[in-house]
């Protein structure tokens, strides 16, 4: 084949830009510390190195969202545990004026420090975030859940909503609970039935302990224990009789509980009461509401302020009280039950910040073995080129030189 | 003894012809075109003296070039094939380039969107992150935008260098014919010798033409050249020249096509397949344009389902949430040949649906046909193309304003438009949706133990659904909305059920045990300020896959545009590389066959030197035989 000066010129050129041109991406590549700086250098690594960065900001925005969801949590486990020990003071003072001990006038400075705890109780319930939310409004965080009428009485303005944050794909977190769950929806009595004594009651039976005995054996309804003489002539209310809401006594025995206490047992529900009520007196027993926590200490405070002069009204007034305690108990353990579920989301937030550091690294590596570049081999690979390059033009300098011309006879 | 001088002085001019030849060739060496030339010398006719035949001599009978034709074609056709991968590669390198860039900041822009969503979920009642969420939702309509004006400046670019080709191949097609003329002039002037410098220049006009579009040649007797497009169609005959015109796309004048002075206004792009001008037809259909309606595909799934999740909850000021973007609807152009004025208007009926073709409608014997525009097959397609019958097709719904004439077409461009016109609609922070639109609320007096969900909007344009709705159960087992039909109740039912009527545009789900008479509200969320479930909605549509029937979000088709691109750059390089080896190789044989080789011409003029100085000689010694005879006859 012929070659000629214009060909072996043309080539060279032509070979010198290609060679140029790997010189400087190989250059690029060490100066970025990328392995592809366009996509068509590695179609496929730079859609995956897209994915993984979106998964990667994706993680990183979850991980945002546990720590504002942790913040929020934290905040109401505090408020909780302010509230479970303003509700153990109640308790407290409701067991001291249970004591038998105290006057009326002991009693109502009582009821003073239970009207105090009760105020706190309700600002408690109204307790704002760092953002100027309200944290038990439910959805409704800008308005303030709980008002207090001048009678004391506390009305609920939020809503039934639960705020949700999310934490990983699928995975969601309440960050908060509403009020109504945590201070409204409290049953009363012992959380099945609540036994109250008659309001018209002249004797001294007291209320004791109240259990369910039997679960399966209780209908849910309410009866109502009466007292009378037997024989109807006696002046001593000997027997007691357990009527339903029909008016049928399905169980009735002998009362001898005066001195000791005694339970009375139907139904799969047992009560215990003492003292000696009169004839006529009742008792009844209902299934268990729902009350809010500042009813209750509403009705403690009512209780206090009233008078324990006879045995009558001492008797009363400790039924009213021991209700009040019972229905105290209802509240801690409620806010006992929340907070128990708000350290299980701080938890399973917590599980979840530490699976995604795990998960983030993951995909920093993935994205970094895509995308990094291996020196070692890029400055080899440079060296390479480079050398290609000198000998070529080195190459070129030579052949370059050769001319028939130059022996041409100079005469 | 005159036959000497005779034959020595024709010797000496056919060397010197030949010397005047190297040095020409040498003189060529680096001319484009030129091909080497050589002196033909034939033994002169030879003198009879009745006795013997002596040799006369040495003539130049003719100067003839060293060139190939069959060479020259394989030249011109692999430069019409490396012409049409330049071009091809220029544009898409630059979109290479630019998906590198900008869809990664695409990429960056959605991401952060989402993830203000997620910081508006943290706190919705925050006008502050309300803000930054339409700051985000600014920055995509303007990655969305720019990505797609670049791309549109592309489109401009290759319009402008369709126009100059078109000029250059003109240029050189008149050229090319006025050669002809001249050779055809100058070869009978020289009595059939024909013009090698004109010829030189013709062939190396052919060679230009070739790297613009793929061409074709023959040679007639008299010597004129005539040069054919790539469909066959003439462009030089002889002295004659066929115009190429540039034209507007029938359907979108700011596509510029190809026509010539002969087709009565109709587009020949289709055949112009090879060279620059081809390259730059291809890259505008295979490599920018898909571009683009792929682009424009993403923002239409994005900015649906982002407004479609803003519809479904309620703002700040407890209005259902207004449409954050405005989306362009699908192009729909008639045609600039059609004979009556019916137009026609396409919306997207089914997001997941729409593809990245574009489609012509055309209206002929009565009935509709809808094509892809791209290769012509059939799309089927539903519908009568009436306002209660529109015609259903990928995804999109296309309604015609009356009954087009025969022969009327029609172009639907789904996506193409919509990344460039992508905008944020809502100004005021206040009007986002972050809070989900209803509320479901049991009755506080409830006895039994069901609980109910908060609630989910499932058809936000219900009319029904911010209106209250009562659901009251008349036993544990059955239960009625707003005292209607009595419909049966299990735990943890979708209430209203699932296909069931009337709707309400909510749905809610109820589980535990209802004792008789208990009663749930769903109602409108009102004063639900701090809630946040729309925008966690909003958040997750990022991995949310709504796109191609619901199998790829939106940032899986981020990633999927930048390998689509990525790869198909990558495949025009290598065909370019591979080509320009190709072409490297045709060059060589070439050169091989034409080119001037100085040290061959050197050899040539030592060679020539020689003989015209054994020439001289030969003219020397006849002058001493002569001068020896004249001596002798004085001395006699």
């Amino acid at each position: 084949m012929r070659v000629t000066q214009n060909l072996s010129q043309l080539n060279f050129v032509s070979a010198l830009n290609t060679l140029e041109a790997n010189v400087a991406q190989t250059q690029n590549q060490i100066s970025t510390n990328l392995s592809f700086t366009t996509p068509s250098q590695n179609p496929v690594a730079a859609g995956a190195v897209n994915n993984y960065d979106q998964a990667l900001a994706q993680s990183k925005q979850y991980d945002t969202n546990a720590n504002s969801a942790q913040t929020s949590l934290s905040t109401e486990d505090s408020t909780l545990s302010q509230v479970q020990t303003s509700l153990q003071s109640l308790r407290d003072i409701a067991l001291e004026a249970n004591s038998g001990a105290l006057s009326d006038s002991d009693r109502a400075g009582l009821a003073a420090q239970a009207t105090q705890i009760q105020a706190g109780l309700v600002s408690l319930a109204n307790t704002q975030d760092g953002n100027g939310q309200y944290i038990f409004g439910g959805f409704a965080t800008q308005t303030q859940p709980f008002s207090q009428s001048a009678a004391g009485s506390v009305t609920y303005n939020g809503d039934q909503g639960q705020r949700q944050a999310q934490i990983a794909p699928g995975q969601y977190v309440a960050v908060a609970d509403n009020g109504d769950a945590v201070f409204n929806q409290i049953k009363t009595g012992n959380g099945t039935f609540t036994a109250t004594a008659g309001a018209g009651n002249t004797g001294a039976g007291v209320l004791g302990a109240t259990t369910v005995s039997n679960p399966a054996a209780y209908d849910g309804k309410p009866f109502s224990i009466q007292f009378a003489a037997v024989p109807a002539t006696g002046t001593v209310a000997n027997t007691y009789n357990i009527v339903n809401a029909a008016g049928v006594t399905v169980s009735s025995g002998a009362y001898t509980g005066a001195t000791n206490g005694q339970a009375i047992a139907w139904d799969g529900l047992q009560v215990t009461l003492s003292g000696q009520p009169a004839i006529g007196d009742s008792f009844s027993v209902a299934p268990s509401t729902n009350q809010s926590v500042f009813t209750t200490v509403q009705n403690l405070i009512t209780a206090l302020q009233g008078s324990g002069t006879t045995s009558a009204s001492n008797a009363q007034l400790s039924n009213s009280i021991a209700g009040a305690v019972n229905n105290i108990d209802q509240a801690l353990n409620q806010s006992s039950n929340v907070r128990a579920g708000v350290g299980a989301r701080l938890n399973s937030i917590t599980a979840q910040l530490s699976v995604s550091s795990s998960q983030q690294i993951q995909l920093q590596t993935s994205i970094s073995s895509l995308q990094s570049l291996d020196y070692a081999s890029a400055i080899t690979k440079l060296d390479e080129q480079t050398t290609t390059l000198q000998a070529s033009m080195q190459a070129y300098t030579i052949t370059e030189g050769l001319s028939l011309f130059k022996y041409l006879p100079s005469s | 003894m005159s036959d000497v001088f005779g034959i020595s002085v024709g010797a000496l001019q056919a060397f010197q012809s030949a010397i005047d030849v190297t040095s020409n060739n040498i003189a060529n060496a680096n001319t484009p075109g030129y091909a080497k030339e050589a002196v033909d010398l034939t033994a002169a006719a030879p003198q009879s003296n009745g006795v013997l035949s002596v040799g006369n001599g040495v003539v130049v009978s003719g100067i003839s070039r060293s060139f190939n034709q069959a060479t020259a074609n394989q030249l011109n056709s692999s430069q019409s094939s490396l012409g049409n991968l330049n071009a091809l590669q220029n544009y898409s390198s630059q979109i290479d380039n630019l998906v590198g860039t900008t869809a990664g900041g695409l990429s960056t822009a959605l991401q952060s969107f989402y993830s203000a969503w997620s910081d508006v979920a943290n706190a919705p009642t925050s006008t502050a992150t309300r803000q930054a969420l339409l700051g985000k939702a600014q920055s995509v309509a303007n990655s969305f935008q720019s990505t797609s004006t670049q791309l549109d400046a592309l489109n401009s670019d290759i319009n402008s260098r369709i126009t100059s080709d078109v000029q250059q191949i003109n240029t050189l097609g008149s050229s090319i014919s006025t050669l002809n003329k001249q050779i055809v002039i100058s070869t009978a002037q020289n009595g059939g010798q024909a013009p090698n410098e004109l010829i030189d220049q013709r062939d190396q006009l052919v060679s230009n033409l070739s790297s613009l579009t793929g061409i074709s040649t023959t040679t007639e007797s008299n010597g004129s050249l005539n040069v054919f497009l790539g469909n066959g169609q003439p462009l030089v005959l002889q002295g004659a020249t066929t115009t190429l015109t540039t034209i507007p796309n029938q359907f979108d004048a700011s596509q510029l096509e190809i026509s010539t002075s002969t087709s009565n206004g109709n587009p020949i792009s289709s055949s112009i397949t090879s060279g620059d001008l081809g390259g730059l037809l291809a890259a505008r259909s295979q490599v920018v344009d898909p571009a683009k309606n792929q682009l424009g595909q993403i923002a239409t799934a994005f900015a649906q389902s982002v407004n479609q999740q803003q519809n479904a909850g309620l703002d700040l000021n407890g209005n259902l949430g207004a449409n954050l973007f405005s989306v362009s609807t699908p192009s729909a152009t008639a045609s600039s040949k059609n004979t009556s004025s019916v137009s026609a208007t396409a919306s997207v009926a089914n997001v997941g649906a729409l593809t990245t073709k574009d489609y012509v409608l055309t209206y002929k014997g009565g009935a509709y046909s809808l094509t892809n525009a791209a290769d012509g097959t059939a799309v089927p397609f539903t519908g009568l193309g009436t306002a209660g019958s529109p015609i259903t097709a990928d995804g999109l719904s296309i309604v015609l304003s009356g009954t087009p004439a025969s022969g009327d077409q029609f172009l639907i461009k789904p996506t193409a438009d919509v990344a460039g016109t992508l905008a944020v609609q809502l100004t005021n922070p206040t009007q986002l949706a972050a809070a989900g639109a209803v509320q479901a609320t049991p009755a506080g007096g409830n006895t039994g133990t069901a609980t109910i969900t908060s609630g989910t909007v499932v058809n936000a344009t219900n009319p029904s659904l911010l209106n209250t709705a009562t659901i009251t159960f008349a036993s544990p087992t059955s239960y009625s909305i707003n005292g209607g039909a009595s419909i049966p109740y299990s735990a943890g039912a979708t209430i209203p059920p699932v296909g069931g009527t009337p709707q309400y545009g909510w749905q809610v789900q109820i589980s535990g045990t209802p004792a008789a008479g208990d009663t749930f509200t769903v109602q409108k969320n009102s004063g639900g300020t701090g809630d946040n479930r729309n925008a966690l909605l909003g958040a997750n549509q990022q991995s949310l896959p709504i796109l191609l029937n619901g199998t790829v979000s939106v940032s899986g088709a981020v990633s999927s545009l930048i390998t689509g691109i990525g790869s198909q750059a990558q495949q025009i390089n290598t065909a370019q590389t591979a080509q320009t080896a190709v072409n490297t190789q045709a060059v060589a044989n070439q050169q091989s066959v034409s080119g001037v080789n100085l040290d061959e011409e050197a050899a040539n003029l030592l060679q020539w030197q020689q003989a015209y100085q054994a020439s001289a000689k030969a003219l020397q010694i006849g002058s001493s035989l002569f001068q020896s005879l004249l001596t002798a006859v004085q001395s006699a």
